[in-house]
């Protein structure tokens, strides 16, 4: 009933070519963008900012980078946490060298720096593929993080081997850094993270998108009616590497301020992975949905037994923690493999001939 | 109509006094990892320090008459879960205490602006001690590098280090490369050969390839910067490879008996040094065990509360009672805040007679600190593994700080300059 798209008519192309050719569609998409602009700020607490809203759109980015490798152009890769380092320490050496440079430029230019470490070992995706390009990213992931730690250069030199975020501002208000409103910092991310997903929606529905499909779907097929597989490829590392890096500059400047090499090893990887893959490999949205659940839940359920009033010791709220999240995971995915974005798809499907099933 | 307005006033009531008792007690959360990879290290410390505020809270009522709330927030030695343990506890507390090197980095560029004193004990940052420039900041009562140089001087006093080699076998993190600049100074300065062999955070277990190369080496010593998984790895190596214990000095954080108890007799001769002792006889813990132990309060046991870790964690919790008590007495209020119990890190002066005072006797050498000096230098004793417990085998070591205050305060000006406006106390003096 709330679905019916029964008298919404297309007249032409572009509008059946468009975002949303549903209008409850982009309606749902005005209430979130409303949520996210304008209640959520006024609402949040620091603590919310900090451990929520910040992160969870950071970790989507980062998956959604991941999701054009793997979801979309089929290449499995394990190595987004370097990625991500890569991109954390272009943007920390770019602003330490330049001071003068512009915060929100330097991360933007940080993502060309992982983008051409991502097509450098993207190379190989050329002669190997499913697991064992898989390894061969993961050699990226052992390399780069061995990088950062003996590269002194990377770290200026400093003695505990971590870089700490420089206090930057932008016409006087500081946007990274301990001085940085955490208001700020989230309309900075927000704005980022919304350009990004804008980008890559565009992307995947056009051609090249419909190019990495092909190529993920059967390369062998793709490559005979003409596709180019190595302009594919590494098209895809390029841009999933870039977005990746964009995320891994937010991470540490936007989030964390400070960071150590091994904060960027493996276990990174796998959590973006598995937000991508609980959220829906092949997907924009699922980005967001496992996001919320992998970042965002944990937190809210750490709160819920002093909301109720509860006395359990936070070790326990720990344990039942990992506990609860760890079966949800398994729980979404056997209700639904293809992830939470193919749930919200089935939802939404069933809403729209609702109440007439057939 | 009446009976419900009734209750309605006794709830009314109920929740008034309910928010004023609230009201009454020192939130000093505790950032605690009984999780995770480092939980075996982290569980006795942890304990020692929730029993010690316990016992104060039953025997005196708390510091000052008021209790302290030391709610502990779990990170499981986790920077992400750290920083949301931050942010959790930051409105209210008037101490945080990070317990990672990790979540310390994070959160010690934040204090200047969030006004809430670190407290961290015996790791963290060495340049922390120069409390002009980290005004929020306290590794009380010693730090890292005034452990390097009590081990350069313990083992100065053994024999003349010159053309002696000496491996420094170090976690590769920002924690194990700490001491190196003091180290690599000593060595230029006495003539010893300096060996840094880092151990990556995925090796700990396994370090074969490091001892592999001590062997090769042959250093005189080995002096370890371990914790967690590592020392326990290192030990049981240094046992397989037969090198000479009595040649192997650890950093406090390596002195832990459990990781030693797995070689037993084998570990004969091991050393670590160490800012607490355990003291079975001192009165604090008669008190403990009258007031939180056979009251069914405390989550330890009877071996872990012999050990190292558990009395480290009773002297930590002292120590954070002794700036309480400071800053209460000069504030003249019970209720302090974060503030003022930054005057009060500053000022605490354990002298012989306040410790024997405390019923710490043994446990903890005397050290006072200032607003120039956080860390207060108290210096150790050289502890050393009988085969069953660790026993004090030196006098009182005091840090020879001179050699490096220079050092100290290049690098705290480095950082300041880093996070610029950094904003230092200048009003102190001294």
């Amino acid at each position: 009933m709330l679905y019916r798209t029964a008298g919404q008519f297309k007249t032409s192309y572009e509008a059946d070519q468009a975002l949303f050719p549903v209008k409850q569609d982009a309606f749902l998409l005005g209430i979130i963008m409303l949520f996210a602009l304008v209640i959520f700020p006024l609402t949040a607490s620091e603590f919310a900012f900090q451990t929520m809203l910040i992160p969870v759109m950071i970790y989507a980015l980062a998956a959604l980078g991941l999701n054009i490798l793997t979801g979309f152009a089929g290449q499995l890769s394990l190595g987004t946490g370097a990625f991500m380092g890569v991109g954390a320490y272009a943007c920390y050496k770019m602003v330490t060298l330049m001071p003068w440079m512009n915060p929100i430029v330097a991360i933007l230019l940080s993502g060309f720096f992982s983008a051409g470490v991502g097509v450098m070992f993207g190379i190989p995706s050329l002669r190997i593929k499913g697991f064992y390009l898989a390894i061969a990213t993961l050699a990226a992931q052992f390399f780069l993080v061995w990088l950062f730690e003996k590269w002194a250069w990377l770290y200026n030199y400093n003695a505990s081997g971590a870089i700490q975020v420089p206090n930057l501002d932008i016409f006087g208000v500081y946007v990274t850094g301990p001085q940085a409103d955490s208001m700020v910092q989230y309309y900075v991310v927000l704005g980022i993270v919304a350009l990004m997903t804008m980008l890559c929606i565009n992307l995947t529905r056009g051609t090249l998108g419909r190019t990495w499909k092909a190529t993920r779907d059967m390369d062998i097929a793709a490559e005979l009616i003409g596709i180019n597989l190595m302009k594919s490829k590494l098209t895809a590392f390029a841009i999933s590497s870039y977005i990746v890096g964009v995320a891994g500059a937010l991470y540490v400047f936007m989030w964390k301020g400070a960071a150590e090499p091994n904060l960027f090893d493996i276990p990174l990887s796998f959590q973006v992975l598995f937000i991508a893959i609980i959220g829906g490999l092949g997907s924009v949205l699922g980005n967001y949905l496992g996001a919320i659940l992998i970042v965002g839940l944990p937190v809210v359920l750490n709160l819920l037994p002093g909301a109720l009033g509860l006395s359990i010791s936070s070790a326990m709220v720990e344990h039942l923690n990992i506990m609860i999240v760890g079966s949800l995971i398994v729980f979404f995915l056997i209700v639904e493999p293809h992830g939470l974005n193919q749930l919200w798809r089935l939802i939404r499907e069933k809403l729209i001939i609702w109440p007439f099933p057939h | 109509m009446k009976h419900f307005t009734k209750m309605a006033a006794a709830a009314l009531i109920a929740g008034v006094t309910a928010g004023a008792a609230m009201a009454q007690e020192l939130y000093a959360p505790n950032l605690a990892y009984r999780t995770g990879p480092f939980a075996a290290t982290g569980i006795p410390l942890m304990n020692g320090q929730a029993d010690y505020l316990t016992m104060l809270n039953a025997r005196d009522g708390g510091v000052g008459g008021i209790p302290v709330n030391a709610e502990e927030c779990e990170t499981g030695y986790s920077t992400e879960k750290g920083v949301e343990c931050y942010e959790k506890t930051k409105g209210k507390a008037i101490v945080t205490q990070p317990w990672s090197t990790g979540i310390t980095l994070q959160v010690l560029p934040k204090t200047n602006v969030d006004m809430i004193p670190i407290l961290a004990p015996g790791y963290g940052f060495s340049p922390m001690a120069d409390g002009k420039v980290f005004q929020w900041a306290f590794n009380t009562p010693s730090g890292y590098w005034d452990a390097a140089d009590m081990i350069i001087q313990y083992l100065s006093g053994q024999g003349d280090l010159k053309g002696k080699k000496i491996a420094f076998l170090h976690l590769d993190h920002p924690y194990g490369k700490e001491p190196l600049p003091l180290l690599e100074a000593k060595s230029g300065a006495m003539g010893f050969e300096l060996v840094p062999i880092p151990v990556g955070l995925k090796e700990m277990q396994n370090q074969s390839a490091q001892w592999l190369q001590i062997r090769r080496e042959r250093p005189d010593y080995v002096v370890m910067w371990g914790w967690g998984a590592m020392n326990a790895g290192a030990i049981t190596e240094a046992v397989k490879t037969k090198f000479p214990m009595e040649n192997m000095i650890g950093v406090w954080w390596s002195g832990h008996d459990a990781d030693l108890a797995i070689v037993g007799d084998a570990g004969k001769g091991y050393k670590s040094i160490s800012w607490s002792f355990p003291n079975a006889d001192a009165p604090v813990m008669a008190d403990i065990k009258k007031h939180v132990v056979d009251a069914g309060l405390s989550k330890s046991n009877e071996t872990e509360m012999q050990g190292v870790f558990y009395s480290r964690g009773i002297v930590i919790s002292a120590i954070l009672a002794e700036g309480i008590a400071a800053a209460q007495a000069e504030y003249d209020t019970a209720e302090i805040s974060a503030e003022q119990l930054r005057w009060g890190l500053e000022n605490i002066n354990m002298t012989e007679e306040r410790i024997k005072e405390l019923g710490l006797e043994g446990m903890v050498p005397p050290f006072a600190t200032s607003c120039s000096n956080h860390t207060g230098h108290s210096g150790g004793w050289m502890l050393e593994w009988d085969g069953a417990q660790f026993v004090k085998v030196s006098d009182h070591l005091k840090p020879d700080t001179s050699g490096y205050a220079e050092l100290i305060n290049t690098k705290a000006a480095e950082y300041a300059e880093a996070n610029a406006p950094w904003p230092t106390n200048d009003a102190c003096e001294g």
